[in-house]
């Protein structure tokens, strides 16, 4: 199931560093192997994707989200 | 012929220890001489000869401190080479003395040179702790993004592992992340290179199964778990989380639980209430993130499947004093990096390398091991939320803990030292008294009190060894001393065991019955029992005498107005086992009065 996401990437400092994308209501998303153009810290963002249940990750941020969909908001 | 064995046991035991003795062995580290000038040869010819060394060895000579003036003591940078070199030139005829500058530490401080930067080592007590594990001969698998063979990784020890991610046998890391923590595992340490890691005798296994991104597949991290119990891992340490619960993990996790191996997992940077899987699995000790400072990090997870918690971290813009420095690769080119991080990926190796420290002492079974991390952490009260798990990784306490009721020859060489066993006029003396008797009471009462500890465990202290000596021998090389116009009943008393002492004044072979017997120990334990640390010089005084009156039962049943013979024996048996069964009402918990 798909879910939408409105918020701002972010560069999270844990290990050698990942993606993250902050919803505006304030949960954070770690991006799942970033699309190279959402790797900007600041950028908004509007995204669809998949919370993927079946990755665990080193930085354990939050929900991991693999963008399907996305749209450059500024 | 039981007496012949125990001999040559102990002969073989003193050999080992004093071969594994760092005493004086640590000592003889120094990168600067000391010279003392003649003070007879006035202040010109000194300022000649300051200079003339200055010029032939090319070395500047400065006094030590303004106090070295009237001796003319000065230092010179320089090393064995120099040493010899000066020993024998012409500078000898002018000093009093030329000899190395040793540097003392305190404990084995390592010296690598960014060591001073690793305050999360010293946050958790880790030299203490390398007095008695380097983590030998364990094996900590690292399932994380790989692990490369970075320069500061030259002495450590690798087992075969592998790469889940690219399915390779070669298990490099291109993120940086995994050879960051197998630093902080067992990072090279006494290489006079980089930083320090905890086990750094212990071997890594790599396994990789998350990729250059730092995400991975919950399959290839349920691999990586079985490949670690069936190829020898003893620990396993995952810096990694996320995910909803897996069967298939669960499952991993409880395979190499009953192989034996230790999993440790991080709680995740979310600050949220709640560890991530794996570390809420059951058998998997989660580890939560402190700041430099001792307070949880504010990132780290809390709640629910926090165990334990270890320093993480706390990295500040573009300051990074406060994150855990160690070797590990840049992922833009690949090359070596010392790189400062944080998070509980960095809290978790601290307790995987502690596990694999209190493993090399002994304790195997991975709930033993986490038994002794837990109770050995530092409490933290009013911590209503669980920041911090059963407390604050105290790896000295856990070294401790774990070497409890273990015959330890390093224990056993401590005390002989401390106790001027090893002094060399104990063994040129040796004849003047019976000496093998007495080695046999110190070896006794110390094999009692190791006993004892077993099955009532107490710390072992000062006045707990001195107890000991005085109860069982006393310190006996004084009994062979004789100083000129000096009576010699005062060395004789100091060398006289407790129960010797109703006769040592007269130096006549027979035990005095007053001083043999229970009486002193009953005395003395109950004037002590409510004394923190006099109740422990009583209790060791209990324990030497019941081993001094067992053991005169057979080498010298000869007892003062009683006479020898049967009558005597029975005496002595009689008040050894009156000793023995004070010991232990002492030793009984419930008795114990601190």
């Amino acid at each position: 199931m798909s879910i939408h996401v409105t918020g701002t990437v972010e560069r999270k400092g844990f290990g050698s560093g990942t993606w993250a994308l902050v919803s505006t209501d304030g949960e954070t998303y770690e991006l799942h192997e970033a699309p190279k153009e959402l790797r900007h810290d600041g950028l908004k963002v509007k995204a669809r994707g998949q919370v993927r249940e079946d990755v665990m990750t080193m930085a354990m941020i939050g929900p991991v989200l693999e963008i399907e969909h996305y749209e450059i908001l500024t | 012929m039981k007496r012949l064995l125990l001999l040559v046991l102990f002969l073989v035991g003193l050999g080992w220890a004093l071969m594994n003795y760092q005493g004086l062995a640590a000592q003889g580290t120094y990168d600067s001489l000391i010279l003392d000038f003649r003070e007879d040869i006035g202040a010109a010819q000194i300022e000649n000869q300051v200079e003339a060394i200055a010029k032939t060895f090319n070395a500047s000579l400065r006094y030590n401190s303004e106090f070295s003036f009237d001796d003319h003591i000065f230092v010179v940078q320089g090393d064995a080479k120099l040493l010899n070199t000066l020993k024998r030139s012409g500078i000898k005829q002018y000093v009093e003395y030329i000899e190395p500058n040793y540097i003392y530490h305190a404990y084995a401080t390592p010296n690598d040179p960014e060591y001073n930067k690793q305050w999360n080592l010293r946050g958790i007590n880790i030299e203490p702790a390398w007095d008695e594990s380097h983590g030998k001969d364990v094996t900590v698998a690292v399932i994380d993004t790989g692990v490369s063979a970075v320069p500061d990784l030259e002495n450590t020890k690798f087992v075969v592992g592998y790469d889940f991610v690219n399915d390779r046998a070669d298990a490099s890391d291109d993120n940086g992340h995994g050879t960051h923590v197998a630093g902080t595992i067992a990072q090279s340490t006494n290489n006079k290179f980089g930083v320090a890691g905890i086990a750094y005798e212990a071997s890594l296994m790599p396994l990789k199964v998350l990729s250059a991104g730092g995400g991975g597949q919950v399959a290839d991290i349920a691999e990586a778990i079985r490949f670690a119990a069936d190829n020898g891992a003893h620990i396993i340490n995952m810096s990694l989380g996320g995910g909803g619960e897996s069967q298939l993990m669960q499952e991993a996790i409880a395979y190499a639980h009953s192989k034996g191996v230790t999993i440790i997992a991080a709680a995740g940077n979310a600050n949220r209430n709640a560890a991530e899987y794996p570390a809420r699995y059951p058998h998997v000790i989660g580890v939560a993130a402190l700041d430099p400072a001792g307070s949880k990090a504010p990132y780290s997870n809390f709640g629910a499947g926090v165990d334990i918690s270890a320093p993480g971290g706390l990295i500040n813009g573009d300051n990074k004093l406060g994150g855990i420095l160690q070797n590990t690769v840049n992922p833009e080119t690949g090359e070596s990096v010392f790189e400062a991080y944080q998070g509980t990926s960095m809290a978790a190796p601290h307790v995987a390398g502690v596990a694999a420290l209190v493993r090399a002492m002994g304790v195997e079974k991975p709930d033993e091991i986490e038994d002794v991390l837990t109770h050995s952490a530092i409490a933290v009260g009013d911590d209503e939320l669980n920041h911090y798990g059963a407390g604050k990784l105290d790896a000295a306490a856990a070294v401790k803990l774990a070497g409890h009721g273990k015959f330890s020859f390093r224990d056993f060489f401590r005390w002989l030292r401390d106790n001027g066993y090893l002094n060399p006029k104990f063994w040129i003396d040796g004849g003047v008294i019976a000496l093998w008797p007495k080695v046999l009471m110190v070896l006794g009462s110390y094999l009692l009190a190791w006993v004892l500890k077993y099955y009532f465990p107490f710390a072992w202290t000062g006045s707990l060894a001195t107890g000991l000596v005085m109860g069982s021998s006393g310190v006996f090389f004084l009994k062979g001393m004789y100083l000129f116009d000096a009576p010699q009943w005062p060395f004789r008393l100091a060398g006289s065991a407790i129960p010797e002492m109703g006769s040592a004044m007269q130096a006549n072979g027979l035990l005095n019955p007053f001083t043999a017997s229970v009486l002193i120990p009953l005395g003395l334990t109950l004037l002590f029992l409510g004394h923190t640390s006099l109740k422990w010089f009583a209790v060791g005084i209990t324990i030497g005498m019941t081993v001094f009156l067992g053991a005169n039962v057979y080498l010298n049943p000869a007892l003062m107005w009683i006479g020898t013979g049967a009558i005597a024996q029975a005496f002595l048996v009689v008040n050894a086992l009156l000793c023995l069964a004070l010991v232990r009402l002492v030793l009984k918990p419930g008795v114990s009065s601190t």
